[in-house]
């Protein structure tokens, strides 16, 4: 199925909006408590942060199984395979249960909103036989809406970089103007980026060592505004 | 979108608490529980806290509900939103104590604590009530909030603080009226139980569909 470029670019709009209901909004992917440790207290930290949240994990961990998921072309089999290399690639707690808690978001979602696939995978993670990662779900789901490998990698790259700006933004980290600052400049970096092609799904890692303690730390703090 | 009850499997009725901070959300709950119970009623409860998981472990430390029957779900400092605009993890918890727990009547899902603004996405619940109280001042009603108007049930709490706090509650109760276009107002202590049985009746009835 393909769109024509008008509707394709309405259809990543409306999928890559932060109006659209994915849950992302009770996620900071370790934010919250690096911000109550002192260890982000300014733009310069956040916009470090969210850029290293890009190059050390996303680009060489959710990217490629998204890609993977994507071209599995709904063959649910393939994208299960992709599924549990995320779950084993997942080390922190808080991760992995926000990547499958936003995963289950979407899911239904798109279960409700009638998008092919949705419900068929939904029903093996509610079997508890598919972890559903988000960025697996991703992959499956807009390759459903008829959306293209690299379209979904912009929507999924804009995506994480908006929640955690706006994770930052709501933890008072950082203005709305600094927030879009930010997002602009890492505009560059999201590009270089996706101008690559993802590793292969055997050489999947990620290397974000400040934001995994943070949300291992994160499980046991008695006050928190956020998931992870 | 189809709303909870069309959504499948979904066979509880989804019943949203809404109100300000402090109104009496969490205390209501908690005396609901024992009378819900009291007429057969099987429910779970997904809480919304802004800052602290303390709702949810209220109503489990209570003893008042089974602790897996409670669920937390963190709102990100944006209640509003996982209400309203983007309810999809509440709804998924929801599901999940609906498919662990079934069959259940009645899931509850508490707001962590809203403005005069908020209302509830009829793709999240059936019905929902909004919980004010006499300490927030008698103006509330007159402020016509969306809150305020548009919820199936408004309940008036505290009414024991109306002669601390300089509040007529008939009043506040005629104004509230006047705004809501025959919906039904209900005044209550949680205190002293006043009132709680015409919130259970008028759940029974507009919700469950018993009375």
């Amino acid at each position: 199925m393909t769109m024509t470029n008008g509707r394709t670019l309405l259809a990543m709009l409306q999928h890559g909006d932060s109006f659209f209901p994915s849950g992302a909004v009770s996620f900071s992917w370790g934010i919250e408590a690096l911000g109550a440790d002192g260890k982000i207290v300014k733009a310069a930290d956040v916009e470090r942060f969210v850029a290293h949240q890009l190059r050390g994990r996303w680009a060489s961990s959710d990217r490629p199984v998204l890609c993977a998921a994507h071209a599995a072309g709904g063959d649910l089999e393939c994208v299960f395979a992709a599924d549990q290399l995320m779950e084993a690639n997942s080390l922190a707690y808080e991760q992995r249960e926000g990547s499958k808690r936003m995963g289950a978001a979407l899911l239904n979602i798109h279960g409700r909103l009638g998008t092919s696939g949705a419900k068929d995978y939904q029903a093996r993670v509610r079997a508890g036989e598919a972890p559903g990662h988000v960025a697996v779900i991703q992959g499956l789901l807009w390759r459903a809406l008829g959306l293209d490998m690299d379209s979904a990698c912009h929507m999924a790259a804009h995506g994480l970089s908006v929640g955690l700006l706006g994770a930052a933004l709501r933890l008072g980290l950082i203005g709305h103007v600094d927030s879009q600052a930010i997002l602009g400049r890492l505009h560059k970096s999201m590009d270089e980026i996706l101008r690559t092609a993802p590793p292969p799904l055997g050489e999947l890692h990620a290397y974000a060592p400040a934001a995994d303690i943070a949300m291992m730390r994160h499980e046991t703090q008695d006050s928190r505004l956020f998931s992870n | 979108m189809t709303n909870p009850a069309q959504a499948g499997a979904v066979s509880s009725a989804r019943v949203g608490i809404g109100g300000p901070v402090g109104s009496g959300k969490t205390a209501l709950i908690e005396r609901l529980l024992p009378l819900l119970a009291a007429r057969g009623v099987s429910l779970a409860v997904v809480t919304n806290d802004l800052v602290t998981k303390e709702d949810a472990e209220r109503l489990q430390r209570g003893g008042l509900i089974a602790p897996e029957r409670v669920m937390g779900v963190e709102a990100g400092a944006c209640p509003h939103t996982v209400i309203r605009e983007d309810p999809t993890l509440n709804i998924e918890a929801a599901d999940l104590l609906e498919s662990k727990f079934a069959p259940l009547d009645l899931i509850v899902i508490e707001s962590g604590g809203d403005n005069l603004a908020s209302t509830f996405s009829l793709d999240l619940v059936d019905y929902w009530l909004f919980v004010i109280d006499v300490a927030g001042g008698d103006d509330i009603p007159r402020k016509k909030g969306p809150g305020i108007v548009q919820a199936d049930l408004l309940i008036i709490n505290k009414i024991d603080l109306a002669p601390h706090v300089g509040v007529d509650v008939a009043s506040m109760r005629a104004d509230a009226e006047a705004v809501r276009g025959g919906k039904p107002v209900i005044l209550t202590n949680c205190q002293s139980g006043e009132g709680l049985d015409d919130v259970v009746s008028r759940l029974s009835h507009d919700v469950l569909m018993a009375e």
